[in-house]
C-alpha cells in the first residue's frame, strides 16, 4: 500500500500522476499535437460534422450511455464478487467516475492516426465536455445509488473550460495557419504527428517506473475493470456505430472517442472532491491504471484500424 | 471529300478549320504563353499532404532556356538528337520538356515505372543520347545504360523548386522514412547544376540558332505506344502536330477555357500524350495554373488539391473520375469553382458521367484520340450539345470516316473502322516504315477502333477491332457487355473477353472486381439476359481481386486473354 500512498500524495499535490516539469512538458506536447491536428483540418470538415449530427448523437450516447454502464457492469460482475471487501467500494467509486467523465484530447490524436474523422472527433470532445457539466454528475449519481453509495459530486466548470479552451484555440490557430499557407500548415501537421508518436512512449516512460509497485500490488479484478472500461466501451461503441451503418471512418472515430476518457480530468475531479477522504488512494486507483492502459489499448486498436483503412482504400491502377 | 455533318454542331465561336499555321514550332507557342502571362503562376506541384511549390510563366521560360543551352552547349547535343525524360508530374518536368523543345531536340517521354527491359527497348529504339530521370528511379541505370546509346544522365529531385524548408522535409522523409532514394551508381549531373551550367552558356543568338530550320514538319517528340498491340514503337509527333492539336482542342472548348483564369488539376501523368497535349500545352497556351499531382494513387492524394485550390478544370480517365466519385470527401464537398471536365484515354462510362454531373453540377465530356494523332481527334461540345456514350464530333480541320474491310465507307449507323485525317496525324513510326505504311496511308490514320456514326456526325466507339468476340458468327463488342455489367450493384470493375469454345468458336467471359457486396454470377448473368441479346450474355463469370491495366488505367483485355489461356492450358496439362 505504500506506493499507493505515494501516488495519492503526489496526485494530491500535483493533481496528476506526473510532476510539475512533466506536467508542463505534457501540456506543450498536447499543444503541439493539437496545432498539428488543426493544421490538417478545414472549416468545411466541421460544417460537415455538424451537418450530419447523427454521428455526434451516436457519440453522445456512447459517451454517456455506454461508458458509465460499462463501468457499472464491470464493477458488479467482476470487481465486487472477486475482490477482498476492504476498500473495494472506493475502487468502485473511482471506476464509476472514470466511466462518467467526458473524452479527452488523446482521443483526437488516436483518431488522427487511425485515419478517422478528426473534425468529428474534436467536435465530439467539445460536445461531451460541455455536456459533462450535467451528465457526469448525473451518471455518477444514478450508478452510485445502484451500488448503495449515494455519491454526488460536481465537476468544477473551470476544469471543463480548460479542456475546451485548450482544444479549440490550438486547433483554430492550426486551421488558420493552413488557410494562410498550405506549406506551413503541412509542416505543422507533420511536426504534430511526430510529437504524437513520441507522446505515447513518453507517457509510458513517465508512468511505469513510478508506479511499478502499484502494478504489482493491484488485484486482478481491478485490472479487469481499469482495462475493461476502455476495451468494452470501445467495442460497444464501435458495434453500435456499425449497426447504425455509420461511415467506417466515423465508426472508428466514435469508438476511440467513447473509449478514451479524459483520465487527467477524472483525477483532477477526484482530488478536488475527495481530498479529505480516507479512501482517496483507492478512489484514484482505477483512473490511474486506466490512464496507462488506455494508451496501450488505443495503440493496438489504432494499428488494427489503420490496417482496416488501408484494406478499404480504393485501389486504382497506376496512373504514375 | 468526306461530308462533315458535325460542323452544324460547333458552337458559333468554333472555327470549322484552323487558321494558317500560327507558330513555326512549339518553342514559339511556349514563348507566346510566357510573354503574355509572365507573372502568372503556371505550375503548382501539390504533394499528398498539401506541401507545394510554384513556378511562374516567366520562371519556366527562363529555366527552360537555360536547360536548352545546357543540352546544346554543355552536352553538345545536335539538332534532332533525342532526349529521354522519365519522371512523374513535377515542376522540373515542365522545364525539362520545354527546354528540350526549345533546344531543337526530340523529347522521348518515358514511363518512370518501366522495367529495365522496357527502358532498354525504348532508349535504344529511340537512340536517345541523354536521359533526364527522377532520382527515385535511377537505381536501374547501371543495368540499362550499357545497352543503350545514352551518354549523359541528369537527375531530378521531386522536391525541386519547392520552398527550402518543405523541400528539406520531403528529402529527409524520402531518405529515412519511405527510403525511396536509391544510391545512383552511374555518373550523373544534378538538375540544378545543369541549369547553372546552361545559364552560363546561354545567349539569345544561340537560342535562336537551336531552332533554325525547326518547322511544323520537324519531329518534336517520339511518343511510344503500342504497348497494347505488341512491340512498343515511337510515334513521330511533329511540332506542327502538337501545336495544331493544342489549338484544335482549345477551339472545341470555346468559352469554357477562359484565358488567364483557369486552374486545372493534372493528375494524369504528363509523359502520356493526353495530359501532355491537353494539360501541359493546352492550358499553358491559355495562361492557366496547372496543379501537378505526382501521383493520384490512392485517390485520397487529391484531397488537398481540391481543398486548397479553386479548381476550375479537370482532365482524367474514367477510372479517375469514378475513383473520385467513390471518395466521401469528394462527394461531401465537390469543387465549388469547377467549370468543366474532360475525359479521354478510355471509354467514359455513362453511369460515371451522369454521376459526375450530378455531384459537381458541371459538364463532363468525352474526347477521343490516339497517341498517333497527338492525341485529340474528336471531342464532345461542352455547351450542352454533347452526347453521352459518344466520343463526340471531330475537332476543327479534322475528317473522320468509317470503313469496312475493303476500305469503302459503311452506310450510316453501321459499324466500321474509324479512319481520321488532319494536321494532328503523326509523321509515322520512328524507323518502322512497314508499320507506318500499315497504319497511315494517303493521310488517313487507321485507328483500329470500330465505331458507328449518327446523322449528326457524332461517333460512338463500339470496340477495338482486335477485341471483338466472335460468338457463332455474331460480333460481340466487349465494351457493350462491360457497360451493362458495370451497372449491376456491387460491381466495381469489369473486363470482358472472348475465350475459345468448341461449340460457338468463342464464348463471352466476364472478369469482375466486386465491392463489399458481391453479386452472384447468376445475378450478373440474369441482368445481362434482360439487357443484352442472348449471344452477348457472358457464359462465364469469374471474380478477381484486380484487373490488369495499362499505365493510364485502361483494362488490358490482351493480358486477361493471355492469363486465361495460360490457366486453361495449365488445367489441361
Amino acid at each position: 500500500m505504500k506506493s499507493l500512498m505515494v501516488l495519492a500524495a503526489e496526485t494530491a499535490n500535483e493533481a496528476t500522476v506526473v510532476n510539475e516539469f512533466e506536467q508542463t512538458l505534457l501540456r506543450v506536447f498536447i499543444l503541439i499535437i493539437m496545432f498539428g491536428l488543426g493544421a490538417g483540418l478545414t472549416v468545411k470538415d466541421f460544417t460537415l460534422a455538424l451537418r450530419r449530427p447523427w454521428g455526434l448523437a451516436v457519440g453522445w450516447v456512447a459517451q454517456f450511455g455506454i461508458m458509465p454502464l460499462t463501468s457499472y457492469v464491470l464493477i458488479v460482475a467482476v470487481l465486487l464478487p472477486f475482490s477482498p471487501p476492504e476498500g473495494v467500494l472506493f475502487i468502485a467509486l473511482g471506476a464509476l467516475i472514470m466511466g462518467s467523465v467526458p473524452a479527452g484530447t488523446t482521443s483526437n490524436l488516436f483518431t488522427y492516426f487511425s485515419k478517422g474523422n478528426v473534425a468529428l472527433s474534436v467536435t465530439m470532445t467539445v460536445n461531451s465536455t460541455l455536456w459533462a457539466f450535467i451528465m457526469t454528475p448525473l451518471a455518477l449519481w444514478a450508478y452510485s445509488n445502484l451500488l448503495g453509495l449515494d455519491e454526488s459530486l460536481s465537476v468544477p466548470p473551470g476544469e471543463l473550460a480548460t479542456v475546451i479552451v485548450g482544444l479549440i484555440i490550438p486547433v483554430g490557430i492550426g486551421m488558420l495557419i493552413r488557410k494562410l499557407s498550405a506549406n506551413i500548415g503541412s509542416l505543422i501537421e507533420l511536426i504534430g504527428s511526430v510529437f504524437g508518436l513520441l507522446f505515447i512512449p513518453f507517457l509510458i516512460a513517465v508512468w511505469v517506473p513510478r508506479n511499478w509497485q502499484l502494478l504489482l500490488d493491484t488485484q486482478w479484478p481491478t485490472y479487469v475493470v481499469a482495462i475493461g472500461i476502455g476495451a468494452v466501451g470501445m467495442a460497444a461503441a464501435y458495434g453500435m456505430s456499425k449497426l447504425l451503418r455509420l461511415h467506417p471512418a466515423n465508426a472508428r472515430t466514435i469508438a476511440l472517442e467513447a473509449g478514451i476518457n479524459n483520465g487527467p480530468l477524472a483525477i483532477a475531479v477526484i482530488v478536488a472532491v475527495y481530498i479529505d477522504s480516507p479512501g482517496l488512494d483507492q478512489i484514484l486507483l482505477v483512473p490511474a491504471l486506466y490512464s496507462l492502459f488506455i494508451v496501450l489499448l488505443s495503440t493496438v486498436v489504432t494499428l488494427i484500424f489503420r490496417r482496416a483503412n488501408l484494406a478499404a482504400e480504393q485501389k486504382i491502377p497506376n496512373l504514375l | 471529300m468526306t461530308a462533315r455533318p458535325w460542323l452544324a454542331h460547333y458552337s458559333s465561336e468554333v472555327p470549322h478549320d484552323l487558321p494558317e499555321f500560327p507558330y513555326q514550332n512549339l518553342a514559339e507557342l511556349i514563348r507566346d504563353g510566357s510573354g503574355t502571362y509572365a507573372k502568372t503562376k503556371a505550375f503548382t506541384q501539390v504533394m499528398a499532404n498539401g506541401m507545394n511549390g510554384s513556378l511562374t510563366y516567366s520562371q519556366v521560360d527562363q529555366y527552360s532556356d537555360k536547360f536548352a543551352a545546357y543540352l546544346r552547349e554543355t552536352l553538345g547535343l545536335k539538332q534532332g538528337d533525342r532526349v529521354a525524360v522519365q519522371m512523374p508530374n513535377c515542376l522540373s518536368y515542365t522545364i525539362v520538356a520545354f527546354g528540350i523543345l526549345k533546344a531543337g531536340l526530340v523529347l522521348v517521354n518515358t514511363n518512370p515505372l518501366y522495367t529495365a527491359t522496357e527502358m532498354i527497348h525504348q532508349f535504344s529504339d529511340s537512340g536517345a543520347k541523354a536521359l533526364v530521370v527522377i532520382d527515385m528511379f535511377a537505381d536501374r541505370l547501371p543495368e540499362v545504360l550499357p545497352k543503350t546509346s545514352i551518354e549523359h544522365v541528369v537527375t531530378v529531385r521531386i522536391s525541386q523548386f519547392l520552398p527550402p524548408m518543405v523541400a528539406g522535409v520531403i528529402r529527409i522523409t524520402q531518405k529515412f522514412w519511405s527510403r525511396t532514394l536509391p544510391k545512383i551508381k552511374v555518373p550523373h549531373t544534378p538538375f540544378m547544376d545543369a541549369l547553372v551550367a546552361g545559364g552560363k552558356a546561354l545567349s539569345k543568338d544561340k537560342l535562336a540558332a537551336y531552332l533554325s530550320g525547326v518547322n511544323r514538319d520537324s519531329v518534336a517528340a517520339l511518343q511510344y505506344t503500342g504497348g497494347t498491340t505488341g512491340v512498343s514503337k515511337g510515334a513521330m509527333l511533329s511540332h506542327g502536330n502538337l501545336v495544331l492539336n493544342t489549338l484544335q482542342l482549345i477551339a472545341m472548348c470555346g468559352d469554357y477555357m477562359r484565358p488567364g483564369k483557369e486552374v486545372v488539376v493534372t493528375a494524369l501523368p504528363l509523359y502520356h500524350i493526353f495530359a501532355f497535349t491537353i494539360n501541359l500545352l493546352g492550358f499553358w497556351h491559355m495562361g492557366a495554373r496547372n496543379l501537378l499531382v505526382p501521383t493520384p494513387r490512392p485517390p485520397s492524394n487529391l484531397r488537398r488539391v481540391f481543398e486548397n485550390y479553386k479548381v476550375t478544370w479537370m482532365t482524367g480517365v474514367n477510372t479517375l473520375f469514378n475513383a473520385l466519385l467513390n471518395e466521401r470527401w469528394f462527394t461531401d464537398s465537390p469543387p465549388k469553382h469547377l467549370r468543366a471536365s474532360a475525359a479521354g484515354g478510355m471509354a467514359l462510362h455513362e453511369s460515371v458521367s451522369e454521376n459526375w454531373r450530378k455531384v459537381t453540377g458541371t459538364p463532363i465530356v468525352e474526347g477521343y484520340g490516339l497517341t498517333e494523332s497527338s492525341p485529340v481527334l474528336t471531342f464532345n461540345p461542352l455547351n450542352g450539345g454533347g452526347k453521352d456514350g459518344t466520343i463526340g464530333i471531330p475537332v476543327p480541320s479534322t475528317l473522320v470516316k468509317l470503313v469496312d474491310e475493303n476500305g469503302s465507307e459503311v452506310p450510316l449507323g453501321e459499324p466500321g473502322e474509324l479512319l481520321a485525317s488532319g494536321p494532328q496525324i503523326m509523321l509515322g513510326y520512328w524507323n518502322r516504315p512497314e508499320e507506318t505504311a500499315a497504319t497511315v496511308s494517303g493521310g488517313w490514320l487507321k485507328t483500329g477502333d470500330i465505331a458507328t456514326a449518327d446523322s449528326d456526325g457524332y461517333f460512338t466507339i463500339v470496340d477495338r477491332k482486335k477485341d471483338m468476340i466472335l460468338v457463332s458468327g455474331f460480333n460481340v463488342y466487349p465494351n457493350e457487355v462491360e457497360e451493362q455489367i458495370a451497372a449491376v450493384a456491387g460491381v466495381l470493375e469489369v473486363g470482358v473477353i472472348g475465350v475459345p469454345d468448341e461449340r460457338s468458336g468463342e464464348k463471352v467471359k466476364a472478369f469482375i472486381v466486386s465491392g463489399a457486396t458481391r453479386p452472384t454470377a447468376a445475378e450478373v448473368i440474369s441482368y445481362c439476359r434482360e439487357h443484352l441479346a442472348a449471344y452477348k450474355v457472358p457464359s462465364l463469370v469469374e471474380y478477381v481481386d484486380e484487373l490488369p491495366k495499362s499505365p493510364i488505367g485502361k483494362i488490358l483485355r490482351r493480358e486477361l486473354r493471355a492469363q486465361e489461356i495460360a490457366s486453361m492450358s495449365n488445367k489441361r496439362g
